[in-house]
């Protein structure tokens, strides 16, 4: 083919794309080119030479000219069909063009257990004077590839992502910087063995506390699936690029209330890409991610060489500022952070050491943590006055002096003493029980055996049923077992059901959804309650269109100002730091306030030493009204439940009714103590959602708790009455070593 | 409300709902009654059919069935449920479903908080000791502890070789099971650990729940019962007398009851039992004035060859052997119905008289006729009956639900249901002449049928002959 045909060729490739990313939008202007187009082809068919190529010049001018003016005009959802398109730059691309040279490590093209998740070990060469340096990265991120099957579009396994966190520990043991890429519109929600929430959760909660620096570049960031790879130091985003709770057709079809697989109108997606706030630029304003990387006009394809190589240095750039910031001496620091800023700068031609010390590998990820923690901060609506601000932050610094003092200084030295003295005790038991054997048994015998067998154990008067009772108890109807048919269960009084039996049926001990109230008011003792942070509400942060009534409407139904009740309570007289979520709130859904109730309250457990409880009533997933708002609730309440966790407390999970989504798929999947209720379902995505996205009927039974226990995602089931003497058992068997009582 | 206004679910069939069916007529009451498929052919609705016509009448698909029967008494207006014996009769859900409803019933029995507290054998024995009332030598508690467990099993033994028995024995027993599962023996404190830990394990597999009771095993008692009765005041319940329930089946149903208890007049024990009646009987009217008992109910004791009492249980219900107290009770001179006063009292009738007022005199002997094979286990017979005659007498009264019959229009009897036939109520003056006349009823009862391959019918007929020279003895 001439140099003349393969240029027109690329012109009408161009086209097709421009077709593809506008259908039925900008008729004009692609008509114009589509009719100078056959121009141009009819004019070569006939002269050929000099004036057709100067012809083709101009051609190529009007496409970059309409191509501009339409990058201009691009929209959330243009950008989303960017994004999505064939030929978009993927991984492999990536790793062609902006590493130097690299291995594919964890299988090959498609033998691999799940080529939607490509790891490779790659390296960056780069050169100072006559020096040359091989920096070595691992790279993690999503493949999906120009349209291959096999790929899965990006959509990773949850052995897919085990791969990952497998790597990822590999990395940290060689110490070597993670470049993470997100090209995924989600995670493959199926249970299997691990489960789709399961595994996410696990690697939300390892990159928390990775000692090695992390950058991830967004291009196609889909909630859960994005977030199990991009808990990062630096997150860089691709100007087309796309970062999201849910995909806006998704969002429609909550919007629009679709059911059984109906499609929501392209409008009504537009409207909703549009409310999601999904762009790079929304969501660097927002402050969850760093920097964007400019793409060439209408998105970055594989031949866009020159892109490469400013992602090249974007990445370089991020993870020496990564890396310098960790680094302990601060005069050079600043000096090196200040070169940095200088774009004149080739980054090929400076080094940085990337291998950390281990106290820079401790205040890496304690700056990762806090970065987490703090995001979405200025969002939440806090009603607190000021002066109850003042009054819980000097609260808080007291605790953390007080609890020192007690339990690390005095409470560590008792405790040597006692175990002193109790070896002491039981060596002079052992002696005395030989020296008086004789003796003994005589009074043995002597001892009046009746007076104890007609004596009375300690005999109450004791109130008997539960001391919160739903309303639903009052109706004068009988209730069905939903297994009635199968098991033959009887039909139960609704006053007997909801109270006495506590939703449990008779028989066959199906467990019937009950209030979070059940739990709030009966497993605690008495009286023990003190609600904390009441003042935090949920708000709309997006402007969500329409949202703001229906947040109206869930706080009048329910009396409450979020799905998150925080508050402390004793079991046994053991004080506990507890967080509800309510499934009555918005469907249990997490949003800005959730996550910031939810982190203070880990906070001052932690703070405390207390066992930090969470009782799941039920939760639909991340609040997509909030957008990224919600979605960075993952890894923030994940950063504060694991800092929680390794201060040595004892953070338990229990899941009633229904929970799917985000919050499963981190900080509360991420438990290493997880229990649910009998009847109740856990999991990543709902039947429904499972059915649209991957076409796959799942069987009734494949989100119950048995399966999840089976499946090693909780530890055990348990009965609704039993919930109480469980957590007791649990408080005084489980957890770290730093818990007060302890 | 006047108690004629009333309306009465006779929520039962058989036997029993014969019996309250007489006595609501008796006392004037409209009432409703209820029955199977099984139970076409039943006495009980051919005596309804006859006292009350079709109206009466409703078919349901179960007697177990709550809603069912709760629609019917909505359906017929009725404004009180009789549960008879079994079925309903000791669930206090049931009670308080009864009472607590948007349309509220009476529950002809004891108030729901009072079949709950007695309901419970464990919470029974605390109660009863906390009033010094003597119960079984054992655990008033669940014990989860395996060292308390043994601590107690320990001082049993003990308690047991002071009292001079020479081979003791301690029972082991789930708290949350019941007839006959997770029961052992043990007989040497060496073996207890070993009994212990399997009860555990094995009630923690079955009920859930680990605690175990253990328990004195009390060997060659008697079964005795005290009939108390008491409006819904409560305040001042009085007593219809002990009854002897001792001659059981294998499977510990009873078959013959005697009133009174025991009979120092004609039988020699070894101990002063008339003192012993009263003290059973005035340890059972403390219980029921402490609980409030507001309805008829039964006390259950058991008494060793020594003459020691033991408080078992508590039925809170009218049983089947009410008669039989009845038969030897005169009130103010006249006859008592017990159901009939359960039902009035129940209602809100004051009771109208006192323990002074109540009069004993003579023996009643009670006998079970049910169809079953006493050379096999008591195993329950099925098959038609074509004969059954009995011959009149003034001092004999019978209960059956069974039709008159013939060889040509047999009754069947219902596989569903147990296969109790009949109630015979006989009285004499001494335990002799009771006996005599017992035997004389027996000996003139004809019952005869067969079932499906020819078989002749086999009843327990045979059995309480036998039983008759007995009564009242170790």
């Amino acid at each position: 083919m001439s140099e003349f045909a393969k240029r027109l060729h690329q012109l009408s490739e161009r086209l097709s794309y421009l077709r593809d990313i506008f259908p039925g939008k900008h008729e004009e202007e692609l008509a114009l080119l589509q009719t100078r187009l056959d121009e141009a082809q009819a004019a070569a068919e006939n002269a050929s030479g000099e004036e057709s190529g100067a012809g083709l010049e101009a051609l190529e001018d009007l496409f970059f000219f309409i191509e501009c003016k339409l990058e201009d005009k691009l929209t959330p959802m243009d950008k989303v069909r960017i994004v999505r398109h064939p030929q978009r730059i993927c991984l492999r691309d990536i790793l062609e063009n902006v590493y130097d040279n690299y291995t594919e490590i964890g299988g090959q093209d498609e033998h691999t257990i799940d080529p939607a998740m490509l790891i490779a070990r790659a390296y960056i060469t780069r050169k100072r004077g006559g020096q040359v340096y091989h920096q070595p990265v691992l790279v993690i991120g999503h493949e999906k590839g120009h349209g291959e099957e096999f790929r899965n579009g990006g959509s990773a396994k949850p052995w897919g992502n085990a791969k990952a966190k497998h790597y990822m520990g590999v990395a940290e043991t060689e110490g070597i910087p993670i470049h993470a890429y997100v090209f995924t519109p989600g995670g493959y929600p199926l249970e299997e063995y691990p489960g789709a929430a399961q595994q996410i959760a696990r690697n939300i909660y390892e990159m928390a506390g990775l000692t090695v620096p992390i950058i991830a570049v967004f291009s196609e960031g889909g909630s859960g699936g994005a977030e199990a790879v991009s808990l990062a130091d630096r997150r860089l985003m691709l100007s087309h690029g796309y970062y999201s709770v849910i995909s806006p057709e998704g969002a429609a079809a909550i919007e629009g209330r679709l059911r059984n697989g109906e499609r929501a109108s392209a409008e009504l997606v537009e409207r909703c890409a549009e409310n999601l706030h999904l762009t790079a630029e929304d969501n660097l304003k927002f402050g969850y991610i760093d920097k964007i990387i400019q793409e060439p006009v209408l998105g970055a394809r594989p031949y866009h060489y020159e892109f490469f190589r400013t992602l090249r240095q974007e990445v370089l750039r991020a993870t020496d500022e990564v890396v310098l910031r960790a680094r302990g001496f601060a005069p050079l620091r600043a000096a090196a952070l200040h070169r940095l800023h200088d774009r004149e700068l080739n980054l090929d031609e400076f080094y940085v050491r990337w291998d950390l010390s281990r106290a820079a590998r401790q205040r890496l990820v304690e700056m990762r943590q806090n970065k987490f923690i703090k995001a979405s901060h200025s969002v939440c609506k806090n009603n607190r006055s000021v002066a109850g601000r003042l009054g819980d932050a000097w609260s808080e610094q007291w605790w953390e002096i007080y609890n020192r003092l007690i339990y690390d200084f005095y409470h560590r030295n008792r405790r040597t003493i006692r175990n002193l003295f109790e070896e002491l005790g039981s060596e002079w038991d052992m002696f005395k029980m030989r020296l008086l054997r004789t003796w003994k048994r005589q009074e043995a015998q002597e001892l009046a055996a009746e007076e104890e067998l007609t004596s009375l154990s300690e005999w109450s008067e004791d109130e008997r049923g539960w001391a919160w009772v739903s309303e639903k108890a009052r109706e004068d109807r009988a209730v069905t077992c939903p297994y009635a048919a199968r098991r033959g269960c009887m039909d139960m009084w609704a006053f007997d059901l909801y109270n006495e039996f506590a939703g449990v049926c008779s028989s066959c001990g199906h467990h019937f959804p009950m209030e979070y109230q059940w739990v709030m008011n009966n497993c605690f003792d008495k009286d023990s309650l003190y609600e904390f942070n009441t003042e935090v509400e949920s708000g709309n942060p997006l402007r969500f269109p329409g949202f703001d009534e229906k947040l109206a409407a869930a706080r009048k139904k329910t009396g409450l100002k979020s799905a998150c009740i925080t508050f402390e309570a004793r079991l046994e007289g053991i004080q506990v730091v507890v967080a509800i979520l309510a499934g009555s709130f918005r469907g249990g859904s997490v949003g800005v306030a959730e996550g910031a109730k939810f982190v203070a309250a880990a906070d001052r457990a932690r703070r405390k030493r207390c066992p930090f409880i969470v009782y799941c009533h039920g939760t639909a997933g991340i609040r997509i009204q909030e957008g990224t708002h919600g979605v960075i609730q993952m890894p923030r309440c994940t950063v504060a439940v694991r800092r929680y966790i390794e201060a040595g407390g004892l953070y338990l999970v229990l899941y009633d009714t229904k929970s799917y989504g985000g919050p499963v798929a981190s900080f509360l999947g991420c438990a290493f103590y997880q229990f649910a209720i009998r009847s109740s379902s856990i999991g990543f995505a709902g039947p429904g959602v499972i059915k649209n996205t991957t076409g796959i009927d799942v069987p009734p039974n494949h989100h119950n708790c048995y399966h999840a226990l089976s499946r090693g995602h909780i530890q055990g089931v348990w009965d609704r009455r039993d919930v109480r003497a469980n957590l007791c058992q649990a408080i005084e068997t489980m957890g770290g070593r730093n818990l007060y009582y302890r | 409300m006047n108690i004629q206004q009333h309306k009465v679910l006779i929520a039962n069939r058989g036997e029993i709902a014969v019996r309250i069916l007489r006595a609501c007529r008796k006392l004037g009451l409209d009432f409703v009654c209820v029955y199977t498929a099984e139970d076409v052919c039943s006495g009980h609705v051919a005596l309804a059919r006859e006292l009350g016509g079709e109206s009466g009448l409703y078919r349901i698909s179960s007697y177990h069935d709550a809603n069912e029967l709760l629609s019917v008494a909505d359906d017929a207006g009725a404004t009180a449920v009789h549960p008879g014996y079994g079925f309903f009769a000791e669930d206090f859900r049931f009670a308080r479903r009864v009472e607590e409803r948007g349309r509220k019933l009476v529950f002809i029995g004891p108030s729901w908080r009072v079949i709950r507290e007695l309901g419970d054998k464990i919470n029974t024995k605390r109660l009863a000791r906390s009033l010094g009332v003597p119960t079984v030598p054992g655990s008033d508690r669940p014990i989860y502890d395996e060292m308390e467990a043994e601590k107690v099993a320990r001082s049993l033994f003990d308690y047991q070789s002071q009292q001079g028995i020479a081979r003791p024995v301690v029972l082991v027993k789930a708290s949350a099971g019941g007839g006959g599962m997770g029961i052992e023996e043990v007989h040497d404190l060496d073996l207890f650990r070993q009994v212990y830990r399997r009860i555990r394990n094995y009630a923690m597999r079955q009920f859930k729940d680990d605690g175990v009771l253990i328990e004195q095993r009390i060997m060659d008692f008697n079964h005795l019962e005290v009939q108390i009765l008491s409006d819904r005041r409560g305040r001042h319940p009085v007593h219809f007398g002990t009854r002897n329930c001792s001659i059981q089946s294998t499977g510990r149903q009873k078959r013959l009851e005697v009133a009174p208890g025991f009979d120092p007049s004609s039988v020699e024990y070894r101990f002063d039992a008339a003192a012993l009646l009263d003290e059973i009987v005035q340890h059972s009217l403390k219980m029921a004035r402490k609980v409030g008992y507001d309805s008829v109910g039964t006390w259950e004791w058991v008494v060793t060859r020594d003459g020691q009492p033991f408080l078992m249980e508590v039925n809170t219900r009218i049983q089947v052997e009410n008669g039989v107290s009845a038969a030897i009770s005169r009130v103010k001179g006249q006859p008592v119905d017990l159901i009939a006063e359960q039902i009035r009292t129940a209602l809100g009738e004051p009771l109208g008289y006192s323990q002074s007022d109540i009069t004993f005199r003579g023996v009643g002997v009670e006998y079970r006729l049910i169809a079953e094979d006493p050379d096999s286990g008591f195993a329950p017979w099925v098959g038609d009956i074509d004969r059954f005659d009995w011959t009149d007498a003034e001092w004999l009264s019978l209960h059956t639900h069974v039709p008159p019959v013939t060889a040509d229009a047999p009754y069947t009897i219902p596989t569903e249901f147990d296969p109790n036939l009949a109630l015979a109520i006989v009285w004499g003056k001494d335990l002799e002449e009771a006996g005599a006349r017992g035997l004389d009823f027996l000996g003139h009862l004809r019952l005869e049928g067969h079932d499906g391959r020819g078989e002749p019918l086999r009843s327990n007929v045979e059995f309480l002959k036998n039983k008759t020279g007995q009564m009242l003895r170790f």
